[in-house]
């Protein structure tokens, strides 16, 4: 069965509470971890919607740069070996799937920052 | 802070100052985990005038060299005082409890404060590019002579290998962070100059500003000698532009007024140093986030900032990313 509302819908809410009613009444360390939770809120909800099909094309763009398939993780920890010891032409090929992944990850927790 | 605290603590502070004088806690600005900093009157009775004074006092236990720390810091201050770089004249240092009293200066420390003073007054934010390339410039002019025994940084190669340490330390791999360690090594530009003494933390949230520009250089604390461009990399780092970032010089005025103002009060401008640094700089930033969320990690603190520090990696990846590209096609 379905349930709702799902958790990106009550992420936003959660956000939504915290910025409208609750941080008014806090002040200083205080404001700064409201603040702080609110927008990890925002970026778990965009990460619900985002994160899942994200991270599969930065796996499959691992998988052929490698030529080997693996879960993502594993996939991550071969590419950072490899660099260890890469010449300057598979730094290159490196660089453009680092900077697509890196463009998914910042539209989950910085949107706007590659703009 | 009760009643009693803090009338034991103004008679700690008003022993610690020269001549007959009695200091009143007049307000708390922090009481972070590193540093205490209170608001302190100064009464003395010869001349009957009061000075408006600010006390730091470093939190027991948590740095790990604080006599040597606060010792370095309160010889650096006077030195740089004597150089002709705004900072807090010190009324008393005292290593072994930590503390150093200074004379309060007017300005702003928090960044959005200034950018917002900035935006409302262009013309402040180009004389605060300048006044920041003086001071950079003053800085470097510090004679090192008495600061033989302060670290040592500027060598390509070993900061590149500290940069290698660091991430290795770390429990998950980065692969863009290891393609930044290969670009030092293989960009390496090394400083031919004597060490000069570098600041290595001046950027905005670290000085104070009034609408007359720089009023005060503070934090001092990670002082050490190496590369002058490693100042001016880390003041213009994106990071420390607090999203104003068209404007390069720390978010507040263009990199050509930083420049000229450099080189007029003395300092040497190196382009290619310049670039190294801020790709270092960068990566040092993206790994120090890194680490902290990996203190959160490894259950060393359950502060939920440096659980956030670990989603904000991806914008030092991404700037490093582009820091590389613009260098590799030109």
């Amino acid at each position: 069965m379905l349930d709702r509302p799902d958790a990106a819908s009550l992420l936003q809410a959660m956000a939504k509470t915290l910025t409208d009613e609750v941080l008014p009444t806090t002040s200083g360390g205080t404001r700064h971890s409201v603040r702080v939770v609110a927008n990890l809120c925002r970026i778990l909800e965009r990460e619900t919607v985002q994160g899942f099909a994200a991270s599969e094309r930065t796996r499959v763009a691992l998988a052929e740069l490698l030529t080997k398939q693996a879960p993502l993780p594993e996939l991550v920890a071969e590419l950072d070996r490899a660099l260890k010891n890469g010449d300057e032409d598979f730094e290159n090929r490196a660089r453009r799937v680092l900077l697509d992944d890196v463009g998914r990850r910042l539209a989950i927790d910085r949107p706007g920052y590659d703009a | 802070m009760s009643t009693d605290e803090a009338e034991i603590l103004a008679q700690r502070l008003s022993a610690l100052l020269p001549g007959e004088v009695k200091v009143a806690v007049t307000g708390i600005a922090s009481l972070g985990a590193q540093r205490r900093t209170l608001f302190l009157d100064v009464y003395e009775s010869a001349t009957g005038r009061t000075t408006k004074a600010v006390a730091q006092i470093a939190g027991a236990g948590l740095e790990s060299n604080i006599v040597e720390t606060v010792e370095h810091e309160a010889r650096l201050l006077r030195a740089a005082e004597l150089a002709g770089v705004v900072v807090p004249h010190i009324l008393a240092a005292n290593p072994e409890s930590g503390t150093i009293i200074s004379e309060l200066v007017e300005g702003e420390s928090i960044p959005r404060r200034i950018l917002r003073l900035v935006e409302a007054r262009p013309e402040l934010g180009a004389k605060l590019a300048a006044d920041c390339g003086r001071a950079f410039g003053m800085i470097h002019q510090i004679p090192t002579a008495a600061f033989e025994d302060l670290q040592e940084l500027g060598d390509p190669e070993r900061y590149a290998a500290e940069m290698e340490t660091l991430l290795d330390s770390l429990a998950d791999p980065h692969p863009t962070f290891r393609l930044g360690v290969s670009w030092l090594r293989r960009h390496a530009s090394p400083f031919e100059g004597v060490p000069v003494i570098v600041h290595g933390d001046f950027r905005l949230g670290n000085f104070l500003a009034s609408d007359r520009g720089l009023t005060a250089v503070l934090d001092w604390e990670l002082v050490h000698r190496g590369d002058p461009m490693e100042d001016l990399a880390w003041l213009c780092l994106r990071t420390w532009r607090f999203g104003a970032d068209a404007l390069v010089a720390g978010g507040f005025g263009s990199l050509e007024d930083l420049r000229t103002a450099y080189e007029k009060a003395g300092g040497q401008w190196r382009e290619e140093g310049f670039r190294w640094w801020t790709v270092a700089r960068t990566l040092w930033w993206g790994l120090g986030l890194a680490r902290q969320a990996q203190a959160y990690l490894d259950g060393l603190s359950t502060s939920i900032v440096l659980a956030a520090s670990g989603r904000r990696v991806v914008e030092l990846e991404y700037d490093l990313l582009r820091l590389m590209d613009d260098s590799s096609s030109s």
